[in-house]
This record gives structure tokens, sequence and C-alpha cells, in this order.
């Protein structure tokens, strides 16, 4: 039952938050909602990976508090536990219709999911059309590259390399990630790749970037190449998510998703300005 | 100074991260440091740094050691007790207590920041390293262990080349499922039941201690086609009974030498 047949490289989904969700906005849905918005299913099972925290109660309880009452299947997978539950990893990662993987520290993150193999049932997961998503270190860990300071001072540390380029994280709200990561990207120790502010997510179909959202006024991201030794630094500004809760989960994701690009078309008309 | 035989005392569940009331096992662990106030240090990795883990070691520890704690889930937070250099720390200690939780994830982790290395350092230097369950496993060549399924054999540090079993009387099934293993090719070696201790001086079996009467040890391995089972003479570390032997056996031998006094034999297929 665990194994599901390919879709289409345009038909796969990875949502890179550099911070927000339930774990780092309690009283802010949206990029959650947004999430759940992206499966067609109309209950979409969702299976929260809390593993680069140490799978900490805080985040295990934080999400169950915001996917409980809303349109979908939640469970969560601790690879600390012993014995939650006698069905296999794989079965549960490739029966799921989104995969959220929370922050903390992303050395650890991966080295677990190698420990368990569950990087190999990622990948086969987002091949077989499972959106995937996460922050912070559950956004850097899809890429080639991150910024981590999982042992202190920020480093860069290869992903598993789903999406071409290096991500870094909390681009305001830990200051201290983004010279390390400018600095590696100048000196082409670091693909060129993406700086997201805490609530800026980004959306990749296939391996392709195709939408920058964000939870809340002010964030932005910034796409930044190394060109000739020179950095050079694009600001992209998202679009802001508004809260549409219920009808998406009533209507389905086209429509709900289509009318969200509709308010922001017309607010971007009306020259709406920035906090 | 005197260089000091590698020791370690492989729990099958108990101590303080399952016995509130009793530290027989902790106590005896402790017998073994020379400093009067010795520097323990705990890793609580296998349980994900579970905070409620860390507290129960300091009070249990922090009374009568130089008690420490290194987190590798809270380093980037400031809250991962020891912030320097975590070889030169570890070195330092007199005793590395491993907590319980998964193995499997606690070695992914080690590897990541390099302390299978530092620990095997540890080891050869004399710092006595212990712990239950998972604290207990990882020492081994393989251990096995249940996670998400049927047990399976997992590969440990290999400071001690046999296999480990631990919590052999909590599950049921874990006798038959350690058999199996052994049968398909893991590597003989000891099961522990809860609140036994498994005490190695270099890869020598030198001691069984209990915090319980009734616990038991095992020596598990593969004769010819068959696997056999040894009950192996538990020192219970409490109050002694009426009619206590005098002073108990030599120290067991390795798993070649002689067959250590066999109260019973159980053969499996």
């Amino acid at each position: 039952m665990s194994a599901r047949a390919p879709v289409a490289i345009d038909e796969r989904l990875i949502f890179a938050m550099g911070g927000g969700g339930f774990t780092m906005e309690p009283n802010n849905p949206l990029l959650d909602d947004f999430v759940l918005s992206l499966t067609g299913a109309l209950e979409p099972r969702i299976l929260f990976l809390p593993t680069a925290s140490g799978d900490t109660s805080a985040q295990i309880n934080a999400f169950k508090a915001r996917f409980a009452h809303r349109h979908c299947i939640a469970e969560h997978v601790s690879l600390f536990r012993l014995r939650e539950t006698d069905r296999p990893l794989e079965e549960i990662v490739l029966e799921q219709d989104i995969i959220y993987v929370g922050g903390g520290s992303m050395r650890n993150l991966l080295a677990l999911w190698q420990a368990h193999g569950i990087d190999t049932m990622l990948l086969d997961a987002w091949k077989a059309g499972v959106v995937l998503a996460g922050l912070s270190a559950g956004a850097m860990c899809w890429f080639e590259a991150g910024i981590t300071r999982s042992s202190g001072p920020p480093e860069a540390l290869a992903g598993l390399g789903l999406l071409a380029g290096s991500l870094t994280v909390h681009a305001d709200g830990e200051p201290e990630r983004l010279p390390a990561w400018l600095a590696g990207v100048r000196d082409n120790e670091l693909p060129g790749g993406w700086a997201l502010d805490d609530g800026v997510g980004l959306l990749f179909r296939g391996k392709r970037m195709e939408r920058v959202v964000s939870s809340r006024p002010g964030g932005a991201a910034q796409r930044v190449d190394a060109i000739a030794g020179e950095l050079v630094r694009n600001r992209i500004e998202p679009e802001l998510l508004l809260g549409d809760g219920p009808s998406r989960a009533l209507g389905g994701r086209d429509e709900a998703v289509e009318e969200l690009r509709r308010v922001h078309r017309m607010r971007r008309g009306l020259g709406r300005g920035r906090g | 100074m005197p260089s000091r035989a590698p020791q370690i005392v492989a729990l099958g569940g108990g101590g303080f991260s399952t016995e509130r009331d009793g530290t027989l096992l902790d106590d005896y662990v402790l017998s073994l440091l020379d400093a009067p106030r010795p520097r323990v240090c705990f890793l609580p990795t296998a349980s994900g740094d579970a905070d409620h883990y860390v507290v129960r070691f300091y009070r249990r520890f922090s009374p009568a050691c130089e008690a420490s704690h290194v987190s590798l889930f809270r380093r980037d937070q400031g809250t991962g007790g020891v912030e320097d250099d975590l070889a030169t720390h570890l070195l330092a200690q007199d005793l590395i207590y491993v907590g319980g939780g998964n193995v499997l994830s606690m070695l992914g982790a080690w590897r990541a920041h390099g302390l299978d290395a530092i620990l095997r350092k540890a080891w050869r230097r004399g710092i006595v390293l212990c712990g239950p369950s998972a604290g207990s496993l990882c020492w081994f060549e393989q251990a096995l262990s249940a996670f998400h399924g049927a047990p399976r054999p997992v590969r440990g540090l290999g400071l001690l080349p046999y296999s480990n079993c631990v919590h052999y009387d909590a599950e049921p099934a874990r006798r038959a499922e350690y058999h199996r293993a052994v049968a398909d090719g893991m590597c003989g070696g000891f099961a522990a039941d809860d609140g036994v201790a498994l005490h190695f001086r270099a890869t020598r079996l030198e001691q069984i201690v209990s915090s319980s009467p009734d616990a038991s040890a095992y020596e598990v391995r593969l004769r010819g086609r068959r696997v056999v089972e040894h009950r192996l003479d538990v020192r219970y570390l409490g109050a002694p009974a009426q009619h206590a032997p005098e002073p108990r056996e030599p120290p067991l031998g390795a798993m070649s030498g002689a067959p250590p006094s066999v109260a019973r034999e159980a053969v499996a297929a």
C-alpha cells in the first residue's frame, strides 16, 4: 500500500518558509491554511515531523492546536518516543497529502532522517505528489544547502537537494545568519538562492519557484546570486495572504487560490503601501 | 598517572531514568569512580534532549557530583548545557551517562556531531560509560531495537564485540525476537532485564549487579545451528538475603571462556 506512482514534475510542490506557521505564529494561521490549500484533497492527511526540535511536546502540541479543528487528518511521527505506533514509517510517510517539517537543528534533522531512512522516503513522497512543507530547518532541508546554527555559530550545511540553490531563513529575526550566507554565495562556496524573512514562504512547483507569499506585512524574500564575484541581490515582494479559512476547504483548492490571486491583483492595482 | 581500564556499565533498564526511589544502580556506577566529587556528564540525545529527563539527572547527580549535560538539539539556542568544545568537555569527565530513548536516532545525531569518535576515545582513556536502554545498546557491536514495527538489529558503536538486548523481561516477545535475530546472524551477546547492570572491564563482562532481587541477565549465542541461552549470575545490590552466600564467584568469563554458572539453559530454533 505504500507504493505510489510518481506524478509529473509540475505536480510536485514544496513550500519553504523562512519562519512562521503554528510554531512561530500561534495567532496567525495564514501560512498553515495556505499549506492545507496546496493539496487537492478535501480533507488532506497532514503529517508533522518535529524531528529537528528533538520532538519537543511544545511543537507537537502547537501542531495539534493548529490542525485538530481544521479540515484535515493530522498526525505526527516522533523518532524519539518508542513504540508510538507499529505502522512502518514508510507506510505513514507515503500515505500523506502533506508532510510538514518543523524547525530546530538542521544538522540533527538530516542525520536522524538518514539514520531512519526517511530521506529516501521523502524523496519518494515528493515524486508521488505529496506536498512537502516546512519552516526554518524544515525549509532549508529541501535545498542544496542552508545555513544552520546547529553547533552554535552559523555555518553552511548541505541539504537533500530536491531544489536547486541555497536557502537562508529568519533573515529579519536572526540577522547573524545572513552575512554567513552572503559570504558563502559570494565566494562560490554556496550556490545562489533565497533569503527569507519570518512569515515569508516560497512555493516551488517542480524545481521552479512559483510564488512568494507572506503572513504579515513588511517581510520579503531576496534572491541573491554571485555574478563575476559580485553579489547581485533582488528583493521580491511577497503576496500578502488573506484569511479565507473555511470557504477554501469547502470550495476546494482552485477556487480559493484563484480568489486569493484576484484579491492580490486588486490590491496591488490599488498601490497598497508597505509597512 | 596509571592508565585506567575502559569500563562500561550497560543497564537493561533502571537507574535514575526509571527508578524514582532506588539509587542502587547509579550508586554502583559512582562507586567505580576514584574522584571524591566526580565529573559526570549526561547525554540525553536518545530522548531528543527531553527537558524533564535533564532535570531528573541534575536532581540525582548534582548533590554529589560535578554534573553537566550536553544537548545536541538546543545548542543553537544557547541552552545546550555545555557551550565549549564538546571533545574537551567530554574527555575531562569521570563518567559519561547516556540516557534512554531511541538508539537509532541517538547514533545518527552523535555521528553528525562527531560524538561517536569522542566517546570511543573517552572509553579508551578509562572514562566510565554507562546508561540504560539505548544508553546500553549503543556500546555494542549490534543491538536489538524495537521501533516502528518489528525489532531489528542495529549497529552500535562496537566498543563491545557482542550484541545486546534490553528490557528483556518487560516485553513478552522480546526473548523470541532476540533469539530469532541471533539465529539470523546477529552476533551472540547479552540480554538484561530491567534493573540489571552488565559491568564490562575492557571487553570482558566482569560483574552483573541488580537493583531488584528477581532480575536476571542472560548470555545468548549460537551453538552450531541452535540458539542457546544461559542465565548468568547476578549480584543483588540491595539488603542481603538471610542465607546470602559468602563472596560471590570470581568474575564471569568472557564469551569464549567457560560458560558462567548455568542456572538454566533455554533453546530456541
